[in-house]
């Protein structure tokens, strides 16, 4: 009974702590965009490339990181994909001449740095990232 | 030689992913992909390669360059440079065209531009794309495809949302000229008994396609019609081949859920045709009906296995195995990296109607094994 109650305790605290970890990662926009938030299903069309604007008709490209947690953090979490499925659908848009390929950055920093002075660009990060400059956008 | 000059080059230039290079300045990016294929069957040569003795020959590179002057204007080509069996070994233009999106509802592009039926026409030559090593064959027969990918003329294309009760609508509208070059495919058999065309084939071509993404999550059912009008070609030896307007119907859906993903395609070409040779009239009309059915899953983040059965009937041919093909196929790929995959895919058909051409073949016999093996890079 002792290490069933354990078991619950850690799977339960995995749990909490992996909410936590998700609810790390935010969605940056440039301030220029009109929307204060942005639907799941929008921002999952806009980073597979279905769509190129959010709700309001702002314009949107988006920026994706290169790797790392936060990359896999807000694939996992927004748009339903991991990182090899979502480029070969990009892949598939470049080469088929329905797209370009969304900018993909090295760090956080440059991340920020590019959707500050970029319109209508769209990004995310780590909220413990510095994110002056942009605007960040809730996710509904 | 020269094919393996540009095979090789290819590859080694999608070996350098530092060369996939945006140029910020002015919004131009390159990207390219290359891949290298092996071939081995059983019973019959395929794809007009020596299969059964294991073949080599099925190269192909890609290079891109797209720019975007303005957010909603695109330009582009696309150049590949392609060889199967003894077809190809040239480079083509895939695609060039201008692309002016005025919002999601509505954008249009025109040029040489890829033609958007069935689930898979606009990706079908695209390998890193999708797992396969071979789509399916029934509806996208490699060997044929080049009439298909693309045509001169335009797009016109945008999705409707509708009410989050009901999802939304991507639709496709396109007219323009298609072009079947000289030595495509489809005249093999012609050219092998010397009485290849004397000038490319070329028709009007027109349709449409809807895809109603539907409000369940990961779900899209679609409809595509591509017609074309009357089409004739000159052969050597004052022969001629004609074919009257056709049409190419295709259902189609698609499920993704997590890892998974199945999806299902039925398709049916009409295609009424006469050939002429020394005078005699003889009929080349065919009326496939095919369908395939797939799944996939994607076992780790680098491993995607997945199979599909897929079976076409020509109701213009008598009984017997060259009136069908049955494909039942296993198939897994790798992805060592984001540049990199390899693929590895075994083929059990039943029936001669696809692939199995008989100027490669001196006696085809009705089953036959096909064991692909590919390596692919793209930056």
């Amino acid at each position: 009974m002792k290490k069933l109650i354990y078991a619950f305790l850690i799977v339960a605290t995995i749990a909490i702590f992996g909410q936590r970890a998700q609810a790390q990662v935010i969605v940056i926009a440039n301030p220029g965009v009109k929307s204060a938030d942005v639907s799941k299903s929008d921002l999952r069309d806009v980073f597979t490339g279905v769509a190129t604007s959010l709700k309001d008709g702002s314009h949107v490209t988006p920026v994706l990181l290169k790797s790392g947690a936060t990359h896999d953090e807000f694939l996992r979490t927004y748009v339903g994909k991991n990182d090899t499925t979502l480029r070969a659908g990009w892949r598939s848009l470049v080469f088929s001449g329905q797209a370009s390929m969304p900018k993909s950055l090295d760090s956080e920093t440059a991340v920020v740095d590019y959707v500050a002075h970029t319109a209508g660009a769209i990004g995310y990060l780590s909220k413990a990232t510095p994110h002056e400059g942009v605007k960040v956008l809730g996710v509904r | 030689m020269k094919r393996l000059l540009v095979g090789a080059m290819a590859l080694a230039l999608g070996t350098l992913p530092g060369t996939a290079q945006s140029l910020d300045d002015l919004n131009i990016q390159i990207h390219g992909y290359a891949i290298q294929g092996f071939l081995y069957t059983t019973q019959n040569n395929i794809f007009y390669a020596n299969s059964t003795d294991g073949s080599p020959e099925w190269t192909e590179a890609v290079l891109n360059l797209t720019a975007q002057p303005a957010p909603k204007l695109r330009v582009g080509v696309q150049a590949r440079y392609s060889l199967l069996g003894n077809t190809g070994n040239a480079i083509v233009l895939d695609w060039a065209a201008a692309d002016y999106k005025v919002n999601d509802r509505f954008g249009v592009r025109f040029g040489k531009v890829k033609t958007p039926w069935g689930l898979f026409n606009e990706t079908q030559d695209i390998d890193p794309s999708y797992m396969w090593a071979l789509l399916p064959q029934s509806i996208y027969d490699i060997t044929t495809r080049n009439a298909d990918l693309a045509h001169f003329g335009g797009v016109a294309y945008g999705t409707v949302k509708l009410s989050p009760a009901i999802g939304k609508v991507e639709y496709r509208g396109w007219g323009g000229e298609a072009v079947i070059p000289t030595n495509d495919g489809q005249f093999a058999d012609l050219i092998a008994a010397g009485n290849g065309p004397l000038n490319p084939m070329t028709y009007v071509i027109y349709g449409g396609a809807l895809h109603w993404i539907t409000p369940i999550t990961g779900l899209m059912i679609g409809a595509s019609d591509s017609k074309a009008n009357k089409a004739s070609v000159a052969l050597t030896g004052s022969a001629s081949e004609s074919f009257a307007p056709w049409n190419n119907l295709s259902y189609f859906g698609k499920y993704e859920k997590n890892k998974l993903m199945v999806a299902a395609e039925w398709n049916r070409q009409v295609s009424p045709g006469t050939l002429v040779l020394n005078g005699q009239s003889s009929s080349v009309s065919s009326d496939p009906r095919a369908w395939y059915a797939m799944a996939t899953y994607k076992v780790t983040d680098k491993l995607t296995a997945g199979t599909y059965d897929s079976q076409v009937i020509d109701h213009q041919v008598s009984f017997g195995p060259d009136r069908y093909s049955k494909d039942w196929t296993i198939s897994g790929r790798y992805d060592l990296s984001q540049y990199i995959y390899l693929k590895a895919e075994q083929h059990f058909i039943q029936g001669t109607a696809l692939s199995f051409e008989d100027a490669n073949n001196t006696v085809l016999l009705p089953t036959s094994r096909l064991t692909v093996l590919k390596v692919g890079v793209s930056f």
